[in-house]
């Protein structure tokens, strides 16, 4: 199974071999996570999440004109099911701790990320401070590293939308973070 | 404004957002069990999404089974757009119901455990294969084939529907999904549109 190729797994699992999803599940769950946690802020939910959106993924699995981008196709769910759990999570559930001396370590030019271990989670809940739309396009955009027109083909959205929502996405960071950093 | 988002300004954004990200590209790993409790969920619902081949769907089929189905006595025809007609009829009763291609009018007065005999019609005098996928056959590809119907470039398979509202979908040539241009339109989470058809009841027969 791990020689197999997307199309091969997918094409299994089509035929009946319902097995050969645990190989796309492995193949991508990893690359998956990452951006769920960061979005909801919670690895419960992410996991649920992720549950639910590769359970769509095999339900739907016959929608998926393009086998051999079964990856793409499964982010793009991915991402629709994060903004859905966004949209339930009740404000108070994110937690937001105010500008410490932490976060002002994790801005400050020449920071190792290293340097202390709650300063990940500092910035997490100023992220999860900002509206889900914003936190979606600047996770795209800054920490998963896409292109705008990669953003665009995966949400939908135009690049001039989403260059908006980054910008915002910053401005909002940095009032978080005010007086942290003054760039 | 996007319009006044210019490139310096961009510029400093992305040095800010990068100290900010750099912490969050930090790699995270789902929990140990969470592949094991995906593929439960997968197995208990996975037979009947992906029939093995040979089996379920085409199973049904083969199936005997008692219908109280009265007698077929018309075809319901409708022209489609842009080339391409969609026709979807029916032909249950004691007398000829035409209505839109996804309107389906019962004349049956059998009870619910009656099955209403639905011809799906497809025209494109270009299509060498034609293929009708829907709920009722678990959308297995190659469960059901129109045939050659008569006139030039005219498919069509009859089909036993149970009473409800059921989706489907044509594929022509192997590859090309098509949803009926006159039916009422259903789009998956994907955006794949499908088309409905209702079967139903004098009483409860519906759009």
């Amino acid at each position: 199974m791990k020689g197999s190729s997307d199309a091969d797994l997918v094409a299994a699992v089509l035929a009946g071999d319902i097995e050969a999803f645990s190989g796309l599940v492995r193949r991508y769950e990893d690359t998956c996570v990452r951006f769920a946690v960061r979005m909801l802020g919670s690895r419960v939910d992410a996991d649920d999440a992720l549950q639910s959106a590769f359970m769509r993924a095999f339900r739907g699995l016959r929608s998926c004109r393009e086998p051999d981008r079964f990856g793409g196709w499964l982010y793009q769910i991915v991402v629709n099911e994060c903004r859905t759990y966004a949209s339930r999570q009740r404000r108070q559930e994110l937690r937001f701790t105010p500008a410490t001396d932490a976060i002002e370590r994790a801005v400050a030019p020449g920071s190792e990320p290293e340097e202390d271990a709650d300063v990940g989670g500092h910035i997490e809940n100023a992220l999860g401070m900002l509206p889900a739309d914003q936190r979606e396009a600047f996770l795209l955009k800054h920490v998963e590293e896409m292109t705008y027109d990669e953003m665009a083909e995966l949400t939908g959205v135009t690049v001039s939308a989403l260059k908006m929502r980054v910008k915002r996405a910053c401005d909002g960071l940095r009032d978080l973070l005010e007086g942290v950093y003054n760039g | 404004m996007v319009e006044n988002y210019d490139e310096s300004a961009m510029a400093k954004d992305d040095e800010f957002a990068e100290r900010i990200a750099a912490r969050l590209r930090v790699p995270e790993q789902v929990h140990p069990s969470f592949e094991k409790r995906l593929m439960e969920k997968v197995q208990a619902e996975g037979p009947l999404l992906y029939p093995s081949r040979g089996s379920s769907a085409r199973r049904w089929w083969r199936t005997e089974r008692v219908f109280r189905v009265a007698p077929l006595t018309g075809l319901a025809l409708a022209a489609g757009i842009a080339g391409i007609i969609a026709i979807s009829g029916i032909a249950i009763g004691s007398r000829i119901s035409v209505h839109s291609p996804a309107a389906i009018r019962a004349a049956s007065t059998a009870g619910r455990d009656t099955v209403q005999i639905v011809r799906f019609v497809f025209v494109d005098p270009h299509a060498t294969s034609v293929e009708l996928v829907g709920d009722f056959n678990e959308w297995a590809r190659g469960s059901t084939e129109l045939g050659r119907s008569g006139a030039p470039g005219v498919w069509a398979v009859s089909v036993p529907l149970s009473p409800g509202r059921h989706e489907y979908a044509f594929i022509i040539n192997g590859s090309r999904w098509v949803a009926d241009p006159l039916a009422v339109k259903s789009s998956d989470d994907f955006g794949t549109e499908s088309s409905v058809i209702r079967v139903g009841t004098p009483a409860n027969s519906a759009t």
